[in-house]
Protein backbone atom coordinates (compact mmCIF):
# COMPACT_ATOMS: atom_id res chain seq x y z
CA UNK A 1 0.00 0.00 0.00
CA UNK A 2 2.78 2.24 0.92
CA UNK A 3 4.80 1.60 -1.80
CA UNK A 4 2.00 2.56 -4.58
CA UNK A 5 1.36 5.31 -3.60
CA UNK A 6 4.46 6.82 -3.62
CA UNK A 7 4.21 5.32 -6.81
CA UNK A 8 1.90 7.18 -7.82
CA UNK A 9 3.57 10.52 -7.02
CA UNK A 10 5.99 9.72 -9.43
CA UNK A 11 4.23 10.92 -12.52
CA UNK A 12 3.90 14.43 -11.39
CA UNK A 13 7.57 15.05 -11.34
CA UNK A 14 8.46 15.61 -15.15
CA UNK A 15 6.67 18.56 -14.90
CA UNK A 16 9.68 20.83 -15.34
CA UNK A 17 12.67 20.38 -17.76
CA UNK A 18 13.93 16.87 -16.98
CA UNK A 19 17.56 16.81 -16.17
CA UNK A 20 20.51 14.52 -16.95
CA UNK A 21 19.89 11.91 -14.33
CA UNK A 22 23.41 10.25 -14.43
CA UNK A 23 24.94 11.46 -11.01
CA UNK A 24 21.49 10.65 -9.41
CA UNK A 25 21.64 8.51 -6.95
CA UNK A 26 19.66 5.27 -8.16
CA UNK A 27 16.90 4.38 -5.61
CA UNK A 28 15.08 0.85 -6.22
CA UNK A 29 13.23 2.06 -9.30
CA UNK A 30 16.35 3.31 -11.65
CA UNK A 31 14.65 2.52 -14.76
CA UNK A 32 11.96 5.23 -14.78
CA UNK A 33 13.80 8.19 -13.91
CA UNK A 34 16.72 7.30 -16.53
CA UNK A 35 13.62 7.99 -19.07
CA UNK A 36 12.90 11.29 -20.63
CA UNK A 37 8.65 11.23 -20.32
CA UNK A 38 6.91 13.89 -21.76
CA UNK A 39 3.55 12.84 -20.38
CA UNK A 40 3.11 10.30 -17.60
CA UNK A 41 3.41 6.75 -18.00
CA UNK A 42 0.46 4.48 -18.72
CA UNK A 43 -0.72 2.18 -16.43
CA UNK A 44 -0.94 -0.91 -18.26
CA UNK A 45 2.22 -0.24 -20.54
CA UNK A 46 5.95 -0.65 -19.05
CA UNK A 47 8.74 0.45 -20.63
CA UNK A 48 10.49 -1.82 -22.47
CA UNK A 49 13.83 -3.49 -20.52
CA UNK A 50 15.54 -1.43 -23.07
CA UNK A 51 15.31 1.57 -21.31
CA UNK A 52 18.03 -0.10 -19.01
CA UNK A 53 20.05 1.30 -21.52
CA UNK A 54 21.29 5.02 -21.31
CA UNK A 55 19.33 7.59 -23.65
CA UNK A 56 15.45 6.82 -24.52
CA UNK A 57 12.31 8.90 -24.46
CA UNK A 58 8.83 7.73 -24.56
CA UNK A 59 5.74 10.19 -25.41
CA UNK A 60 2.93 8.75 -23.19
CA UNK A 61 -0.33 8.07 -24.35
CA UNK A 62 -2.19 11.65 -23.47
CA UNK A 63 0.48 13.20 -26.11
CA UNK A 64 -0.65 13.87 -29.54
CA UNK A 65 2.23 15.12 -32.67
CA UNK A 66 1.85 16.15 -35.74
CA UNK A 67 4.82 16.67 -37.38
CA UNK A 68 8.23 14.93 -38.31
CA UNK A 69 9.93 13.42 -35.25
CA UNK A 70 13.83 12.69 -35.06
CA UNK A 71 15.23 10.98 -32.47
CA UNK A 72 18.67 10.65 -31.98
CA UNK A 73 18.08 7.71 -29.21
CA UNK A 74 15.59 4.68 -28.10
CA UNK A 75 11.98 6.11 -28.88
CA UNK A 76 9.46 4.64 -27.13
CA UNK A 77 5.57 6.24 -28.52
CA UNK A 78 2.13 5.19 -26.86
CA UNK A 79 0.42 8.66 -27.73
CA UNK A 80 -0.76 10.00 -31.05
CA UNK A 81 1.45 10.36 -33.97
CA UNK A 82 0.84 11.69 -37.44
CA UNK A 83 4.06 12.94 -39.62
CA UNK A 84 6.65 10.89 -40.09
CA UNK A 85 9.09 9.55 -37.09
CA UNK A 86 12.71 8.40 -37.60
CA UNK A 87 15.35 7.10 -35.20
CA UNK A 88 18.07 5.70 -37.60
CA UNK A 89 19.97 3.94 -35.62
CA UNK A 90 17.80 3.42 -32.86
CA UNK A 91 15.15 1.20 -31.67
CA UNK A 92 11.58 2.62 -31.92
CA UNK A 93 8.80 1.20 -29.68
CA UNK A 94 5.08 1.14 -30.51
CA UNK A 95 3.29 0.82 -27.23
CA UNK A 96 -0.42 -0.72 -27.22
CA UNK A 97 -2.44 2.12 -26.95
CA UNK A 98 -0.54 4.13 -29.62
CA UNK A 99 -2.20 5.41 -32.91
CA UNK A 100 0.21 6.30 -35.10
CA UNK A 101 -0.64 7.61 -38.68
CA UNK A 102 2.82 8.30 -39.72
CA UNK A 103 6.38 6.33 -42.17
CA UNK A 104 8.72 4.86 -39.66
CA UNK A 105 12.28 4.73 -40.06
CA UNK A 106 14.72 2.81 -37.27
CA UNK A 107 17.11 0.18 -37.12
CA UNK A 108 14.64 -1.52 -35.24
CA UNK A 109 10.80 -1.16 -34.74
CA UNK A 110 8.67 -3.18 -32.06
CA UNK A 111 4.48 -2.42 -32.33
CA UNK A 112 2.00 -2.99 -30.51
CA UNK A 113 -0.59 -0.36 -31.28
CA UNK A 114 -2.03 0.95 -34.11
CA UNK A 115 -0.17 2.22 -36.99
CA UNK A 116 -1.16 3.33 -40.53
CA UNK A 117 1.94 3.93 -42.73
CA UNK A 118 4.94 2.44 -44.38
CA UNK A 119 7.80 1.18 -41.74
CA UNK A 120 10.91 0.55 -42.45
CA UNK A 121 13.43 -1.17 -40.00
CA UNK A 122 17.14 -1.46 -41.41
CA UNK A 123 17.71 -4.35 -38.86
CA UNK A 124 14.65 -6.21 -37.72
CA UNK A 125 10.33 -5.48 -36.60
CA UNK A 126 8.53 -7.50 -34.26
CA UNK A 127 4.83 -7.30 -34.73
CA UNK A 128 3.17 -8.25 -31.73
CA UNK A 129 -0.02 -10.06 -31.73
CA UNK A 130 -2.08 -6.64 -30.56
CA UNK A 131 -0.81 -4.69 -32.84
CA UNK A 132 -2.66 -3.30 -36.26
CA UNK A 133 -0.37 -2.54 -38.99
CA UNK A 134 -1.80 -1.32 -42.30
CA UNK A 135 1.56 -0.12 -44.50
CA UNK A 136 4.39 -1.45 -46.59
CA UNK A 137 7.14 -3.24 -44.74
CA UNK A 138 10.69 -3.26 -45.53
CA UNK A 139 13.37 -4.58 -43.30
CA UNK A 140 15.65 -7.46 -42.77
CA UNK A 141 14.07 -9.72 -40.30
CA UNK A 142 10.64 -10.03 -39.41
CA UNK A 143 9.11 -11.39 -36.20
CA UNK A 144 5.23 -11.29 -36.62
CA UNK A 145 2.56 -13.05 -33.96
CA UNK A 146 -0.09 -15.24 -34.75
CA UNK A 147 -3.20 -12.48 -34.04
CA UNK A 148 -1.40 -9.42 -35.42
CA UNK A 149 -3.13 -7.52 -37.80
CA UNK A 150 -1.52 -6.84 -41.12
CA UNK A 151 -2.48 -5.65 -44.38
CA UNK A 152 0.65 -4.68 -46.56
CA UNK A 153 3.31 -5.45 -48.46
CA UNK A 154 7.20 -7.26 -46.75
CA UNK A 155 10.27 -6.79 -48.91
CA UNK A 156 12.81 -8.36 -46.68
CA UNK A 157 16.37 -6.56 -48.01
CA UNK A 158 19.18 -8.73 -47.12
CA UNK A 159 21.65 -7.42 -44.72
CA UNK A 160 24.71 -9.23 -47.01
CA UNK A 161 23.56 -7.07 -49.72
CA UNK A 162 24.82 -3.33 -48.05
CA UNK A 163 27.47 -4.92 -46.17
CA UNK A 164 29.55 -6.51 -49.25
CA UNK A 165 30.01 -3.19 -50.43
CA UNK A 166 32.11 -1.43 -48.02
CA UNK A 167 33.59 -4.67 -47.07
CA UNK A 168 37.84 -4.40 -46.96
CA UNK A 169 39.75 -6.79 -48.96
CA UNK A 170 39.02 -9.88 -47.85
CA UNK A 171 40.55 -13.63 -49.29
CA UNK A 172 38.97 -13.93 -52.34
CA UNK A 173 36.19 -16.48 -51.19
CA UNK A 174 33.47 -14.39 -53.18
CA UNK A 175 30.57 -15.60 -54.13
CA UNK A 176 29.92 -17.76 -50.93
CA UNK A 177 25.99 -16.75 -49.54
CA UNK A 178 25.97 -15.81 -46.40
CA UNK A 179 22.92 -18.10 -45.08
CA UNK A 180 22.59 -16.49 -41.88
CA UNK A 181 21.97 -12.82 -41.36
CA UNK A 182 24.64 -12.43 -38.11
CA UNK A 183 25.50 -8.67 -37.51
CA UNK A 184 23.21 -6.17 -39.38
CA UNK A 185 24.75 -3.29 -40.49
CA UNK A 186 22.23 0.32 -40.93
CA UNK A 187 21.85 0.09 -44.62
CA UNK A 188 20.77 3.39 -46.34
CA UNK A 189 17.26 3.59 -45.66
CA UNK A 190 14.86 4.06 -48.42
CA UNK A 191 11.38 6.08 -47.45
CA UNK A 192 8.14 5.02 -48.96
CA UNK A 193 6.62 1.40 -50.44
CA UNK A 194 8.56 -0.25 -53.57
CA UNK A 195 5.06 -0.13 -55.91
CA UNK B 1 -23.46 -17.39 -64.90
CA UNK B 2 -24.89 -17.36 -61.19
CA UNK B 3 -23.94 -18.54 -58.29
CA UNK B 4 -26.84 -18.51 -55.91
CA UNK B 5 -26.98 -18.39 -52.38
CA UNK B 6 -27.75 -21.38 -49.78
CA UNK B 7 -31.14 -21.86 -48.04
CA UNK B 8 -30.77 -21.21 -44.26
CA UNK B 9 -29.26 -19.19 -41.66
CA UNK B 10 -25.49 -19.12 -41.30
CA UNK B 11 -23.90 -21.60 -38.49
CA UNK B 12 -22.11 -19.60 -36.29
CA UNK B 13 -19.02 -20.55 -35.15
CA UNK B 14 -19.15 -22.44 -32.09
CA UNK B 15 -15.37 -23.42 -30.48
CA UNK B 16 -16.96 -26.84 -29.27
CA UNK B 17 -17.34 -28.46 -32.38
CA UNK B 18 -14.15 -26.39 -33.85
CA UNK B 19 -11.61 -29.00 -35.37
CA UNK B 20 -8.13 -29.59 -34.07
CA UNK B 21 -5.29 -28.06 -36.21
CA UNK B 22 -3.85 -30.81 -38.69
CA UNK B 23 -0.77 -31.00 -41.06
CA UNK B 24 -2.04 -32.41 -44.48
CA UNK B 25 -0.13 -32.91 -47.81
CA UNK B 26 -0.83 -30.26 -50.61
CA UNK B 27 0.11 -31.46 -54.12
CA UNK B 28 -1.58 -27.70 -55.61
CA UNK B 29 0.69 -26.07 -52.68
CA UNK B 30 3.43 -28.13 -54.15
CA UNK B 31 3.09 -27.23 -57.70
CA UNK B 32 2.62 -23.56 -56.32
CA UNK B 33 5.94 -24.08 -54.88
CA UNK B 34 7.44 -25.10 -58.52
CA UNK B 35 6.20 -22.16 -60.26
CA UNK B 36 7.90 -19.99 -57.10
CA UNK B 37 11.41 -21.87 -57.49
CA UNK B 38 11.05 -21.31 -61.07
CA UNK B 39 12.06 -17.35 -60.43
CA UNK B 40 13.24 -14.50 -57.94
CA UNK B 41 11.78 -11.73 -57.08
CA UNK B 42 8.25 -12.42 -57.57
CA UNK B 43 4.96 -10.85 -55.74
CA UNK B 44 2.98 -13.07 -53.87
CA UNK B 45 -0.27 -11.99 -51.88
CA UNK B 46 -1.40 -14.19 -49.47
CA UNK B 47 -4.90 -13.60 -48.31
CA UNK B 48 -5.28 -15.63 -44.72
CA UNK B 49 -3.80 -12.48 -43.33
CA UNK B 50 -0.19 -12.33 -41.71
CA UNK B 51 1.25 -15.64 -40.13
CA UNK B 52 5.38 -16.05 -39.43
CA UNK B 53 5.62 -19.21 -40.96
CA UNK B 54 4.50 -18.00 -44.53
CA UNK B 55 6.07 -14.94 -44.47
CA UNK B 56 9.27 -16.96 -43.67
CA UNK B 57 9.03 -19.39 -46.32
CA UNK B 58 8.19 -17.25 -49.11
CA UNK B 59 10.54 -14.32 -48.83
CA UNK B 60 13.17 -16.97 -47.87
CA UNK B 61 12.66 -17.95 -51.59
CA UNK B 62 13.40 -14.48 -52.39
CA UNK B 63 10.15 -13.15 -52.67
CA UNK B 64 8.28 -10.51 -51.69
CA UNK B 65 4.84 -10.96 -50.17
CA UNK B 66 1.67 -8.97 -49.51
CA UNK B 67 -0.70 -10.09 -46.52
CA UNK B 68 -4.67 -9.63 -47.06
CA UNK B 69 -6.75 -11.45 -44.74
CA UNK B 70 -10.08 -11.64 -46.96
CA UNK B 71 -11.60 -13.54 -44.36
CA UNK B 72 -11.04 -11.14 -41.86
CA UNK B 73 -12.78 -8.46 -43.81
CA UNK B 74 -16.12 -10.93 -44.64
CA UNK B 75 -16.33 -10.96 -40.98
CA UNK B 76 -16.14 -7.37 -40.82
CA UNK B 77 -18.31 -6.77 -43.66
CA UNK B 78 -21.11 -9.12 -43.14
CA UNK B 79 -20.72 -10.01 -39.14
CA UNK B 80 -22.30 -12.72 -38.19
CA UNK B 81 -25.17 -13.57 -40.56
CA UNK B 82 -22.62 -14.31 -43.14
CA UNK B 83 -25.04 -15.36 -46.11
CA UNK B 84 -27.36 -13.11 -45.57
CA UNK B 85 -25.61 -9.54 -45.04
CA UNK B 86 -23.99 -10.79 -48.13
CA UNK B 87 -27.22 -9.65 -50.12
CA UNK B 88 -27.26 -6.27 -48.99
CA UNK B 89 -25.87 -4.33 -51.64
CA UNK B 90 -24.18 -1.80 -49.77
CA UNK B 91 -22.78 -4.72 -47.63
CA UNK B 92 -21.23 -6.38 -50.64
CA UNK B 93 -19.83 -3.00 -52.12
CA UNK B 94 -18.06 -2.37 -48.74
CA UNK B 95 -16.38 -5.84 -48.94
CA UNK B 96 -15.66 -5.28 -52.46
CA UNK B 97 -13.99 -1.74 -51.90
CA UNK B 98 -11.91 -3.28 -49.04
CA UNK B 99 -11.00 -6.24 -51.00
CA UNK B 100 -7.88 -6.46 -53.29
CA UNK B 101 -7.27 -2.85 -53.37
CA UNK B 102 -4.24 -3.41 -55.14
CA UNK B 103 -3.48 -1.62 -58.32
CA UNK B 104 -3.61 -3.79 -61.41
CA UNK B 105 -1.65 -6.80 -61.91
CA UNK B 106 0.56 -6.81 -59.01
CA UNK B 107 0.96 -10.21 -58.52
CA UNK B 108 2.84 -13.25 -59.96
CA UNK B 109 1.18 -15.68 -57.35
CA UNK B 110 -2.06 -15.96 -54.98
CA UNK B 111 -2.23 -17.68 -51.89
CA UNK B 112 -5.94 -17.53 -51.86
CA UNK B 113 -7.30 -20.23 -49.91
CA UNK B 114 -10.67 -21.52 -48.84
CA UNK B 115 -12.31 -18.00 -48.56
CA UNK B 116 -14.55 -17.68 -51.74
CA UNK B 117 -16.33 -20.64 -51.03
CA UNK B 118 -17.67 -18.72 -48.20
CA UNK B 119 -19.23 -15.65 -51.05
CA UNK B 120 -22.61 -15.79 -52.82
CA UNK B 121 -23.36 -13.79 -56.52
CA UNK B 122 -22.60 -11.35 -57.28
CA UNK B 123 -19.89 -10.80 -54.58
CA UNK B 124 -17.82 -13.64 -55.70
CA UNK B 125 -17.65 -12.93 -59.54
CA UNK B 126 -17.07 -9.35 -58.25
CA UNK B 127 -14.18 -10.93 -56.33
CA UNK B 128 -12.87 -13.30 -58.67
CA UNK B 129 -12.67 -10.26 -61.24
CA UNK B 130 -10.61 -8.59 -58.90
CA UNK B 131 -8.53 -11.33 -58.30
CA UNK B 132 -7.65 -12.03 -62.17
CA UNK B 133 -7.43 -7.82 -62.09
CA UNK B 134 -4.55 -7.79 -59.92
CA UNK B 135 -3.16 -11.07 -61.22
CA UNK B 136 -0.37 -10.89 -63.98
CA UNK B 137 -0.59 -12.71 -67.19
CA UNK B 138 0.70 -16.19 -66.30
CA UNK B 139 0.74 -15.91 -62.50
CA UNK B 140 -1.14 -18.39 -60.45
CA UNK B 141 -3.71 -18.55 -57.76
CA UNK B 142 -4.00 -21.44 -55.27
CA UNK B 143 -7.52 -21.36 -54.24
CA UNK B 144 -9.09 -24.93 -52.00
CA UNK B 145 -12.79 -25.77 -52.04
CA UNK B 146 -14.64 -28.23 -49.48
CA UNK B 147 -15.57 -31.12 -51.62
CA UNK B 148 -17.99 -32.62 -49.43
CA UNK B 149 -21.74 -32.50 -50.52
CA UNK B 150 -23.32 -33.24 -47.65
CA UNK B 151 -21.36 -30.70 -45.40
CA UNK B 152 -23.40 -27.87 -43.98
CA UNK B 153 -21.15 -25.95 -42.02
CA UNK B 154 -17.02 -25.93 -43.29
CA UNK B 155 -14.49 -24.64 -41.10
CA UNK B 156 -12.68 -21.38 -41.97
CA UNK B 157 -8.99 -22.13 -41.51
CA UNK B 158 -5.69 -20.47 -41.40
CA UNK B 159 -3.12 -22.13 -43.88
CA UNK B 160 0.39 -21.94 -42.61
CA UNK B 161 3.32 -22.79 -44.55
CA UNK B 162 5.40 -26.12 -43.12
CA UNK B 163 7.15 -26.94 -46.70
CA UNK B 164 6.89 -27.52 -49.89
CA UNK B 165 4.32 -29.99 -49.87
CA UNK B 166 2.67 -29.43 -46.10
CA UNK B 167 0.34 -27.19 -45.07
CA UNK B 168 -0.90 -26.58 -41.25
CA UNK B 169 -4.55 -25.75 -40.85
CA UNK B 170 -5.81 -24.26 -38.23
CA UNK B 171 -9.32 -23.63 -37.99
CA UNK B 172 -10.50 -20.24 -37.00
CA UNK B 173 -14.28 -20.57 -37.50
CA UNK B 174 -16.90 -22.14 -39.18
CA UNK B 175 -19.63 -21.03 -41.97
CA UNK B 176 -22.16 -22.50 -43.98
CA UNK B 177 -21.06 -22.46 -47.27
CA UNK B 178 -22.63 -19.90 -50.09
CA UNK B 179 -23.30 -23.70 -52.10
CA UNK B 180 -21.40 -26.90 -53.32
CA UNK B 181 -18.91 -26.06 -55.86
CA UNK B 182 -18.02 -28.42 -58.29
CA UNK B 183 -15.75 -29.02 -60.96
CA UNK B 184 -17.45 -27.72 -63.83
CA UNK B 185 -18.53 -24.65 -61.67
CA UNK B 186 -15.22 -23.22 -60.81
CA UNK B 187 -14.45 -23.93 -64.65
CA UNK B 188 -17.25 -21.62 -65.51
CA UNK B 189 -16.23 -19.22 -62.20
CA UNK B 190 -12.81 -18.99 -64.23
CA UNK B 191 -13.14 -18.77 -67.59
CA UNK B 192 -11.32 -15.49 -68.30
CA UNK B 193 -8.47 -17.85 -66.73
CA UNK B 194 -5.56 -19.48 -68.97
CA UNK B 195 -6.09 -22.76 -67.10
CA UNK B 196 -7.61 -24.26 -64.32
CA UNK B 197 -6.24 -27.59 -62.87
CA UNK B 198 -7.74 -29.31 -59.81
CA UNK B 199 -6.23 -31.63 -57.33
CA UNK B 200 -8.50 -34.20 -55.77
CA UNK B 201 -7.66 -35.11 -51.90
CA UNK B 202 -9.04 -38.04 -49.65
CA UNK B 203 -9.85 -35.06 -47.40
CA UNK B 204 -12.38 -33.65 -48.69
CA UNK B 205 -10.84 -30.29 -50.08
CA UNK B 206 -10.65 -29.94 -53.67
CA UNK B 207 -7.44 -27.87 -54.49
CA UNK B 208 -7.20 -25.61 -57.48
CA UNK B 209 -4.42 -23.81 -58.97
CA UNK B 210 -5.49 -20.97 -61.70
CA UNK B 211 -3.34 -19.46 -63.94
CA UNK B 212 -4.01 -15.93 -65.05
Amino acid sequence: MWSKRKEDELPQRPERPVSTPAHSPAPVEPLRRETNTMSSPTRSFDPEPSSVRSGSAALGKNVTVKGQIFAREDLTIDGEVEGTVECHEHRLTIGPNARVQAGLKAREIIIQGSIQGNVDATDKIDIKKEAKLVGDIKTSRIVIEDGAYFKGSIDISKPNAAKAAPQPPAPSVSSQPLSQPVVSTPAPVTAGSVK
Amino acid sequence: MRFGAANGAPAKPSPKDTPPAVTRHSSGFDQFCGFLRSAEGLSVLDMSGASQANITFITGLGHRISSDDIVGTMQQCFGADFLDNQQAASNAQRFIEQTLTFPDQSFDGALVWDALQFLISPVLEDTVTQLLRVMRPGGIMLLFFNADEKATRTPVYNYRIQDQKTLLQTPRSGYQRSQHFNNRMLERLFDRAASVKFFLTRDHLREMIVRR
